[in-house]
C-alpha cells in the first residue's frame, strides 16, 4: 500500500481518472442531440446560445457544463504532470462542480432546449451518446480522483441519498408555504409564498377543527404515554426482578397474545367500550392503549435485566422494600429506558390511525390528527385542501421531529437494546 | 419429617386437610377465616358471594344462550289489541357472544380466585402449624410493597389485558366459527355456529375466497421477505458509509436520514402517496426533465404497485436499521479489521467475512421479529395504495396489493365479513407463531435470560 503513496496520494489512481476527464472533454464534442439541422454535440448547443441574447436563466447550466468540463480536464493534465496534493484537491473541487453540471443537464436538458426553442420536442432517452459517455465518465473520474486524493467516496453516496431522502420532506414543506392552492400544480417550487394555510387551519372561520383534532391528540398521547410507561415499566420490573411460580406462563401468553393482528379484536373492543358507556370519547383512546401496554414490556425488561443484581440485594441489606428498590434504585438508573418508552408511546399514541378511525366514524370532533390528515387526502376533497394538508402534516410532524432529534440517543440505546433482548 | 409441613397440592389439601381445609372447598374464605386472618377470608368470601350472585341472576344464562346464539328472530308481529303491525324484538347472536365471552372469562377468574383462597388458606395452616405467626390483614398489605410486590404492580395491567385485550381475543377467536357476515347481521338475523366451514372456504380450491386468499397470502410472504431484507441490508450498508473512517460531520448525515423516521408514519406515507399519484408531484417532473412521455402508474398497476410500496417501505425503514445497527458496528472488535487488512482483504471480502457474519449472528432474532411485523405491517400498505389496484378476480374490497392483515380490516370495516375477518386472524396467528418457533430454536436469548446477571 505504502509505496504507491506519495506525499497523501494514490498515484495509480490520477492516470486513470485524467483518462475518464479526457474522455468527457471529448464528449462535449460528440452528438448530443438531434436538431432540425442534424445532429449537434454539446459545444455547438454551446454556441448556439452564446449567440442568443433571448437565453432563458438555465442556459447557464450548459455553460457550466462546457466551461467547468474544459478547465477541469486541463487542471487534471497539470496536476498529472506535477503532482501534488494542493493541485489534486483543486482539481476534485472542480470536478466535483463538473460532475454536478453534467447531471442537472440530465435532468434540465428538455427545459433548456425547448425553452430556447432550439428543439421542439425533447426526450431524455433520445439524448445522443455523446452525453451518455459524458456524464459517466464526469462521474468516474470524480470517483477517481477521489480515490487518488483519499477522499471517502461514500460522500457521493450519501448526498445522492440525501437528496432523495429528504425530497418528500421538502415537497410537503414548500406545499404548506403555497400560495396556489390545489393538489396539481406543474412545478415544484412555489410561484408565492404564504402563511395563510397554517392560518387558515387554525382560523375560527375554517370548515375543518383541525385546532380541536390537534388539541384532541395532544392530550390522548400526553396521557397516553405517561399511563402507558408506568404500566410498561411496572410489568417489566416485576417480570425482571421478581421470580414467581407462573411468570414464564405469564411472559408466554403475553408473547401468544402479540401475535394476533391486534385490530382483529376492534369490533369487541367497542362493544365493550359502548358497554361501558365511554365509546366515542377521547378517554376510551387512552383506556384502551393503557390496556394493552403491558405486551410492550420486552425492550424495558430487556434492560432491567442488564442492572446487576447486586444492586438490588444491597439495597435489602439496608433494609428497603421491594417497592422502595424499585422506585428509589431501579428507576433513577433507568434514565435513558424511561425516555426511550415515553418517547416510543407517545409517538404511537399520536400517529395511531386504526382504532381511532373506528371508534369515531363520523364523529369529527373528536378526530384525532390521523384520522382528519387521511381524511383530508381522500380524493374527493384532496383538490381542495391540499395545501391545507401539507400545513397540518408540517405542524402534526414537527413537534415529534424536535423531541426526536433531541431524544435521539435515548432512541438508539433502546433499539440496540431490543435486538439484544 | 412431620407430614403437616410437608408441601400439599390441590387435592391433598382435601384429602389430608382438617374440616375447615375441607370447608374452604365449599366455601371460599373458610380457610382464612377461621385460622386469624378473618377480613381476608371475609374478602373472600364475599367474592364468592358476589360471583354467585352473578351467575344466578345473568351468567347461567349467558353460558346457556352461547349454545344456540339466539334463537328468536326479530320480526314484525301483528297486535290485534291496537290492530297495527309492531316489531318484536329478536335475540342479538352478537350480544349472546359477547356476554357469553363475558361470563366464561369472569368463570375463569373466579376459578383461579377459588383456588387462590383455598391455598391461602393452606398457607395459613401450615404456617399456624409450624409454630409462625399468621399474618394480618395489615401485615398482608404491607407485603405487597415487598415479597408480593408482583401483585402491586400486575392488578392493573393484567385486568386491562384481561379486559381489553383477551376477552376481545376469544370473542374474535370465537367468531371465526360462526358465520356472522353481512347476511348475518344481528339485530336483523341471528347467526349460529358453522364449525370449521370458514377455514374450508377459505382454504380449499375453488371458491372466490380462496382464489382470493392464496395470492394474498403469497403477496403478504413476498412482501415481508422483500421489506425485511431491502431494510436490513440497506441500512447495514448505510451506516457503515456513514461510520466509515473519513466521513465528516457524521451527526449531520445521521440527522438527515433520521428525519424521516421521526415524521409519523401516516403523515410520510400519506405525503409520498399523494406525490406519487398520476397528477403528482413526481409525475409532473419526470415529464418536465423529459423521462418519460405519459404518466407512470407508480400505484395503479400492479408490479409498479408492488415495486413501489417496497421501495417506499425501504425509505421508511432504512434509518431504523441503520440507527441499530450503528450501535452493533461499533462492538465490532477493531483488530479483526486489522488483521484483515494486514492480510490484504479488500473491503467486499471484509464484509463478507467479518461485518456480515458477525451482525447476521447478532441481529438474527431481531430479524425474525422483523419479518412477522413486517408481515403484518398496515401502514405502509393501507396508507400508499389502500391495496389497489383492484381486481375482479379477488373476492370484493380485495386488491392485488392487499396483505391478510389489510384485507382482515378491510372485511371488518367495509363488508362486515367478521367472520372471515376472524379466520384470517388466526390464520395470521399461526403464521407468526412458525416463525417465533423457528427464532426461539435459533437463538439462546430465552435460555440464558439470567445471563446478564
Amino acid at each position: 500500500m505504502k509505496k504507491h503513496t506519495l506525499i497523501g496520494l494514490r498515484t495509480e489512481y490520477l492516470g486513470r481518472a485524467l483518462a475518464a476527464a479526457v474522455i468527457s472533454l471529448i464528449c462535449l464534442f460528440l452528438p448530443y442531440v438531434q436538431l432540425s439541422d442534424g445532429k449537434n454535440s454539446l459545444f455547438q448547443v454551446f454556441l448556439k446560445l452564446l449567440g442568443d441574447s433571448g437565453r432563458t436563466g438555465l442556459s447557464v447550466i450548459v455553460f457550466g457544463t462546457v466551461i467547468l468540463t474544459i478547465t477541469s480536464a486541463a487542471t487534471g493534465i497539470f496536476s498529472v504532470i506535477k503532482m501534488g496534493k494542493t493541485q489534486t484537491k483543486i482539481w476534485q473541487c472542480l470536478q466535483i462542480f463538473s460532475a454536478i453540471f453534467w447531471v442537472i443537464l440530465l435532468f434540465a436538458g428538455k427545459m433548456i432546449l425547448e425553452g430556447n426553442g432550439i428543439a421542439a420536442h425533447v426526450l431524455v432517452k433520445e439524448l445522443g451518446i455523446g452525453f451518455w459517455i459524458g456524464l459517466i465518465a464526469s462521474i468516474v473520474s470524480l470517483v477517481l480522483i477521489m480515490k487518488a486524493a483519499y477522499t471517502n467516496t461514500g460522500y457521493i453516496v450519501l448526498t445522492v441519498l440525501g437528496i432523495i431522502w429528504m425530497f418528500p420532506v421538502l415537497w410537503i414543506l414548500l406545499t404548506s408555504l403555497r400560495a396556489e392552492q390545489g393538489y396539481y400544480v406543474g412545478y415544484f417550487f412555489p410561484k408565492n409564498l404564504t402563511l395563510q394555510n397554517f392560518v387558515k387551519l387554525f382560523g375560527n372561520e375554517s370548515v375543518l377543527p383541525f385546532g380541536r383534532w390537534w388539541i384532541n391528540t395532544l392530550i390522548v398521547a400526553s396521557c397516553g404515554c405517561v399511563i402507558n410507561t408506568l404500566i410498561i415499566l411496572a410489568t417489566a420490573y416485576t417480570l425482571s426482578r421478581t421470580r414467581f411460580s407462573g411468570r414464564k406462563a405469564f411472559m408466554n401468553v403475553l408473547m401468544i397474545i402479540g401475535m394476533f393482528p391486534g385490530f382483529m379484536s376492534l369490533i369487541a373492543v367497542y362493544n365493550i367500550l359502548k358497554g361501558l358507556g365511554i365509546n366515542q370519547s377521547l378517554l376510551a383512546l387512552v383506556v384502551v392503549g393503557a390496556a394493552g401496554a403491558a405486551m410492550g414490556y420486552h425492550v424495558t425488561k430487556g434492560f432491567f435485566d442488564t442492572i446487576p443484581r447486586a444492586v438490588d440485594e444491597a439495597a435489602i441489606i439496608d433494609g428497603a422494600s421491594r417497592l422502595q428498590i424499585f422506585l428509589h434504585v431501579t428507576l433513577p438508573l433507568s434514565k435513558s429506558i424511561i425516555v426511550y418508552t415515553v418517547l416510543g408511546n407517545f409517538l404511537g399514541a399520536w400517529s395511531d390511525y386504526i382504532f381511532p378511525s373506528m371508534l369515531f366514524g363520523d364523529k369529527q370532533s373528536s378526530y384525532t390528527v390521523a384520522v382528519g390528515l387521511y381524511w383530508l387526502t381522500d380524493f374527493r376533497r384532496i383538490d381542495r385542501y391540499y395545501t391545507q394538508f401539507a400545513a397540518g402534516a408540517v405542524v402534526v410532524a414537527l413537534p415529534i421531529v424536535i423531541l426526536f432529534i433531541f431524544l435521539q440517543r435515548f432512541y438508539v440505546e433502546g433499539l440496540s437494546g431490543s435486538v439484544k433482548g | 419429617m412431620d407430614k403437616t409441613f410437608q408441601k400439599r397440592n390441590f387435592i391433598t389439601i382435601f384429602t389430608k386437610g382438617d374440616w375447615i381445609s375441607k370447608l374452604s372447598y365449599v366455601i371460599p374464605g373458610a380457610g382464612n377465616i377461621f385460622r386469624g386472618q378473618v377480613i381476608k377470608g371475609l374478602l373472600f368470601l364475599l367474592l364468592g358471594i358476589c360471583y354467585l350472585i352473578f351467575m344466578v341472576q345473568k351468567g347461567a344464562g349467558f353460558l346457556r344462550d352461547l349454545v344456540t346464539l339466539g334463537d328468536t328472530l326479530q320480526g314484525m308481529n301483528f297486535n290485534e289489541a291496537l290492530g297495527i303491525y309492531e316489531m318484536s324484538e329478536g335475540d342479538n347472536s352478537m350480544l349472546i357472544l359477547l356476554f357469553g365471552v363475558v361470563a366464561v372469562v369472569i368463570t375463569v377468574s373466579y376459578l383461579a380466585i377459588w383456588l387462590f383462597s383455598i391455598y391461602s388458606g393452606e398457607a395459613a395452616r401450615a404456617n399456624a402449624a409450624a409454630g409462625k405467626k399468621v399474618r394480618n390483614f395489615v401485615e398482608d398489605v404491607k407485603s405487597l410493597a415487598n415479597e408480593n410486590i408482583r401483585f402491586l404492580l400486575l392488578a392493573v395491567p393484567v385486568t386491562g389485558l384481561l379486559v381489553f385485550t383477551v376477552m376481545p381475543l376469544i370473542y374474535m377467536i370465537l367468531m371465526a366459527f360462526t358465520n356472522y357476515d353481512q347476511d348475518h347481521q344481528p339485530p336483523g338475523n341471528l347467526f349460529d355456529w358453522v364449525g370449521v366451514t370458514n377455514f374450508f372456504t377459505l382454504l380449499s380450491a375453488g371458491d372466490r375466497l380462496s382464489a382470493t386468499f392464496w395470492p394474498v397470502l403469497g403477496w403478504t410472504l413476498i412482501w415481508g421477505v422483500a421489506a425485511t431484507f431491502s431494510c436490513y441490508f440497506g441500512g447495514m450498508i448505510l451506516a457503515m458509509i456513514i461510520n466509515s473512517k473519513g466521513i465528516r460531520f457524521k451527526k449531520f448525515w445521521r440527522t438527515i436520514f433520521v428525519f424521516t423516521m421521526a415524521i409519523p408514519s401516516f403523515i410520510s406515507l400519506r405525503v409520498v402517496a399523494t406525490m406519487l399519484g398520476e397528477r403528482g408531484i413526481i409525475n409532473v417532473l419526470l415529464q418536465q426533465w423529459g423521462f418519460t412521455e405519459s404518466a407512470l402508474p407508480f400505484l395503479s398497476n400492479v408490479t409498479w404497485a408492488r415495486v413501489s410500496v417496497i421501495l417506499v417501505n425501504f425509505w421508511i425503514g432504512v434509518p431504523v436499521t441503520m440507527l441499530m445497527v450503528s450501535g452493533i458496528l461499533m462492538n465490532i472488535p477493531g483488530e479483526l479489521y486489522e488483521s484483515a487488512k494486514l492480510d490484504g482483504a479488500g473491503p467486499v471480502t471484509t464484509f463478507r467475512k467479518i461485518t456480515f457474519p458477525y451482525m447476521w449472528f447478532v441481529t438474527t432474532p431481531y430479524l425474525i421479529a422483523n419479518l412477522i411485523s413486517n408481515f403484518n405491517n398496515f401502514n405502509p400498505i393501507f396508507f400508499l395504495t389502500g391495496g389497489e389496484p383492484h381486481t375482479l378476480t379477488y373476492y370484493k374490497g380485495a386488491g392485488k396489493t392487499d396483505l391478510l392483515v389489510t384485507w382482515l380490516y378491510k372485511l371488518t370495516k367495509d363488508s362486515n365479513d367478521y367472520n372471515l375477518a376472524a379466520t384470517i386472524g388466526i390464520i395470521i396467528f399461526l403464521i407468526s407463531a412458525v416463525f417465533t418457533l423457528i427464532s426461539f430454536s435459533r437463538s439462546g436469548s430465552m435460555k440464558n435470560e439470567e445471563g446478564f446477571q
